[in-house]
């Protein structure tokens, strides 16, 4: 046995684990500082002026977000009654056909290729098909935008979570001579839920902060309006305007903004996370 | 004592407050008054035993008795998970091995185990053998050549694999695998060798095999086995111990064990009435 | 199903009846699942499409050479994609580089070496790291780490790496924070805790035997992970890293807020430059026919390269198991 090939070995274990345990440090203070700038900068802008008064002229003072909330409410919500039923058929077509298929492993490619696709080349074919042919910007092309980005995360994790349902189920089900649709959707659909839910909710929280497809389709709109089928004012494209700017008053409000998202989203993710572990144990 | 590597490393030390058992023959390991806590619950109560050197001792007993637990404990295996802990005294030719400043690392390489489910690593035959050697010895090319021959012929599976020596120790049936991770153990010349059912997932043709290697390994090593399988127990040991919800009931020659078991308990788990 | 024994004729016929609707409504059902199906297909058919007939105008203008060229001349119309690719290359290579190392130590830190009470809460923070919008690493990276970057940072890596022969120029020039350097680290906090989740994921599926059994040999903690886990979830590891790229280039607003957008390439890592994703988000807005065309071919080159990664990745993932010789 050689001692010194031992001591080294050590040694080099002790600079490892100390090394690791400083990465999990960096990436928590990181997290921390990021919250903390937040709530310092967002904190001041927040006041019932954000949530009631529409973005104020360049170089202006007061003004808030409202219309910009109004307008991502409105197309998330839009985006999420569409990708819904789509993304869940699809998940439940390559969970049930799936092995069977040929359509089924392309379209889990194609699924591949769109979750990892940019969210701003997506809002570059939203644009040409949509905005070009219809020669303005609106909601509505928003909405699609978000809803391609949306739906593969929905297909994806239905898929998943049908496949974890344990086959002895879906077995006893068709055991007792049920048709294949009935025990895709009222045993095998219904087993999963917690998780489609969950991914939902992952969805959701994903494109509320999705600014550059939004940046091509809805634009942005400094009055308030909900008219899906023009400009449509949103938050992420508001703060990119307004941080960017030399305006101190567009500044603040875009801390407020990005404030506002930012809780939204750990807000859905929690949720998430815990209406997962609370349902999804049953 | 300081660190306990000394004593580890001398391995002819001679230890004085050592007991022999019933034939004289010297101690590998002696443990006393072994307590084992998983949290709350005491999976262990009182252990008192010895393990002699160069024999085969076995745990039988019904699931859950704590044989597997008691293995553990011989390694400190279980240092690994926080919550489990243990009290009393184990004696590695003389050297407890429950002290706090016992370096685990080192104790196991001293003391090897083979699992239940075999587990090649995800590398290539040559390399499973050589990797647990490279730890703690330099050895030249042709030296390390020879150890893993010698390892592979140890755990009789030289001749299937000498050929196919850089490929994956994954690509290997489970009979074989589970002979790979012996070498890999008998490899770095442990003075023990643990066995934690070693055979319960294999076919019987490879069952057979493995226990044919235990009988032999007893020339070089000191081997403890748990086992569920209590003719495998009465096949390939010389020391039996029965065990029953966490206390050792029993111990002795495997003969006397099998044929006039001294307590009710032990004949009556032997002779399949319970279990 | 038990069926009193007296009524056979009737009840077979009625259970044939059902038994044929059934049919019918499986058969609609697969149908219609089929069909959204076909849509996630279709969209992707429409998104290439669309795109190449937009981009049309450019390619066919300056032809295979627009991947080359080093030019971004919007008043007379000179367009090339160089810059912008360099731009997302080096600054995602620079995300990767320093956001790997990283999330391997992040992964090794929640899997073996921290307190079992603080694991769920630890992991959980990542987590929540990952779901941050980007616009918000963006925000901070503008206003927060550039002017702590051009105050130390900068000075501290031209003081010490800038004076080495040959990579030395590399960190030379003025220091104001921003810059393809700058860029790349924002990125790295962006797809780190993506990256370590993935990782920490797959190291936590590894069989609790073959740790042991590495363990029993003898083994630092520090070689179970390098020489067992990393090897056995290696398809995984380059999975996870693959996605994190995928990200790290087609990244935007974390990017478009410290990257400076100038379109020129120099030899400094601390000078703005461009990115594809923050020429499209800046330019956008006003541009118009050929501009607005090789905009669009930018997009084309974008999707093809994070294209290109996923499927490399992909390949490496099937060639690992294959390697692995995993018996089936």
């Amino acid at each position: 046995m050689d001692l010194a090939i031992y001591r080294r070995r050590k040694l080099v274990n002790r600079i490892g684990l100390t090394l690791s345990m400083g990465a999990m440090a960096l990436g928590l203070i990181v997290l921390l500082w990021i919250l903390v700038v937040l709530f310092k900068n967002g904190f001041s802008a927040i006041d019932w002026a954000m949530f009631t008064e529409s973005t104020p002229a360049p170089g202006s003072e007061g003004g808030g977000l409202a219309n910009a909330i109004v307008g991502s409410l409105l197309m998330v919500v839009v985006t999420a009654l569409v990708s819904t039923p789509i993304g869940i058929f699809a998940g439940v077509y390559l969970a049930e056909y799936g092995d069977q298929s040929k359509t089924a492993s392309l379209t889990r490619f194609v699924t591949d290729i769109m979750l990892s696709a940019p969210s701003i080349v997506l809002g570059l074919f939203v644009y040409a098909v949509m905005v070009a042919q219809m020669k303005h910007f609106s909601g509505w092309a928003g909405t699609m935008a978000l809803s391609l980005i949306a739906i593969p995360v929905v297909v994806r994790t239905t898929e998943n979570m049908l496949r974890l349902v344990p086959g002895g189920l879906r077995e006893a089900a068709f055991g007792l001579g049920a048709p294949r649709w009935k025990v895709a959707t009222f045993v095998t659909l219904r087993a999963a839920r917690a998780g489609v839910m969950t991914g939902l909710l992952l969805a959701l929280a994903r494109i509320s902060g999705e600014t550059a497809p939004l940046l091509f389709t809805a634009l942005n709109n400094q009055f308030f309006s909900t008219n899906m089928n023009a400009p449509m004012a949103n938050l992420p494209v508001v703060i990119f305007q307004f941080a960017m700017s030399p305006y101190d008053n567009w500044v603040r409000l875009a801390w407020g903004g990005a404030l506002l998202i930012t809780l939204t989203v750990l807000v859905l993710n929690i949720i998430a996370r815990v209406f997962f572990r609370d349902q999804g144990s049953r | 004592m300081t660190k306990g590597r000394a004593d580890l490393i001398e391995l002819s030390v001679m230890n004085t407050s050592n007991t022999l058992t019933p034939s004289g023959v010297a101690n590998a390991i002696e443990v006393r008054n072994l307590d084992f806590f998983y949290g709350t619950f005491k999976g262990l109560k009182g252990i008192n035993l010895d393990i002699a050197e160069h024999k085969v001792t076995a745990f039988i007993g019904p699931s859950g008795c704590g044989k597997s637990t008691l293995l553990r404990t011989l390694n400190r295996m279980y240092s690994l998970y926080p919550g489990q802990r243990a009290e009393g005294q184990i004696k590695l030719y003389g050297n407890n091995v429950l002290d706090a400043k016992q370096d685990l690392n080192l104790l196991r390489a001293q003391v090897g185990m083979v699992f239940q489910k075999p587990t090649p690593f995800p590398m290539s035959i040559y390399d499973n053998i050589a990797f647990g050697v490279k730890l703690y010895e330099n050895l030249s090319r042709s030296e390390m050549d020879d150890r893993v021959e010698w390892a592979l012929s140890k755990a009789a599976i030289w001749g299937e694999v000498k050929d196919k020596l850089g490929q994956s120790g994954l690509s290997l049936s489970g009979g074989q695998q589970q002979r790979l991770c012996i070498a890999r153990t008998v490899a770095v010349k442990p003075k023990v060798i643990l066995l934690d059912e070693p055979t319960s997932a294999l076919d019987p043709i490879s069952t057979a095999k493995v226990e044919e290697l235990v009988s032999e390994l007893k020339n070089d090593y000191t081997v403890a086995i748990v086992t569920h399988n209590m003719q495998q127990a009465a096949r390939v040991s010389d020391y039996t111990a029965y065990m029953y919800l966490g206390e050792l009931i029993e111990f002795g020659h495997t003969e006397q064990i099998f044929m006039k078991p001294a307590r009710q308990e032990t004949e009556d788990y032997i002779t399949g009435r319970f279990g | 199903m038990n069926t009193s024994p007296s009524a056979p004729a009737s009840a077979s016929s009625q259970v044939q009846a059902v038994a044929r609707r059934q049919r019918l409504e499986d058969s609609l059902f697969h149908l219609i699942t089929w069909l959204f199906s076909m849509l996630v297909l279709l969209a992707l058919l429409g998104i290439i499409a669309s795109l190449f007939i937009t981009a049309w105008p450019a390619l066919s203008k300056f032809g295979s050479e627009f991947i080359w060229r080093v030019e971004w001349d919007i008043v007379n119309e000179e367009f090339g994609a160089a810059i912008a690719i360099f731009g997302t290359v080096i600054s995602a290579a620079i995300a990767l580089l320093i956001a790997v190392p990283l999330s391997f130590g992040i992964a090794l830190f929640l899997t073996e070496n921290c307190p079992v009470t603080l694991r769920r809460p630890l992991g959980t923070a990542i987590e929540l790291l990952a779901a941050v919008p980007s616009i918000i690493y963006g925000m901070f990276g503008l206003f927060i780490f550039a002017p702590l970057f051009a105050q130390y940072g900068q000075p501290a890596l031209q003081s010490t790496l800038g004076q080495m022969p040959i990579i030395g120029h590399l960190f030379g020039g003025a220091m104001n924070g921003i810059g393809i350097l700058a860029a790349g680290i924002v990125l790295a906090f962006m797809i780190l805790p993506f990256i370590a989740a993935v990782m920490r994921d797959v190291f936590e599926i590894v069989p609790p035997v073959l740790r042991e059994s590495a363990y029993g040999l003898g083994c630092t903690t520090w070689e179970v992970v390098r020489y067992i886990v990393l090897p056995y979830t290696q398809k995984g590891v380059i999975g996870g890293v693959m996605l994190g790229l995928g990200r790290a280039l087609g990244e935007t607003m974390a990017v478009t807020f410290v990257i400076g957008n100038s379109q020129r390439i120099t030899g400094s890592l601390f000078s703005p430059g461009s990115s594809i994703a923050s020429t499209l988000a800046n330019e956008f807005g006003e541009a118009a026919d050929l501009h607005m065309s090789a905009l669009f071919a930018l997009g084309l080159l974008l999707f093809a390269i994070t294209f290109v990664v996923l499927a490399l990745a992909k390949l490496l993932i099937a060639r690992g198991e294959k390697a692995k010789g995993t018996k089936t």
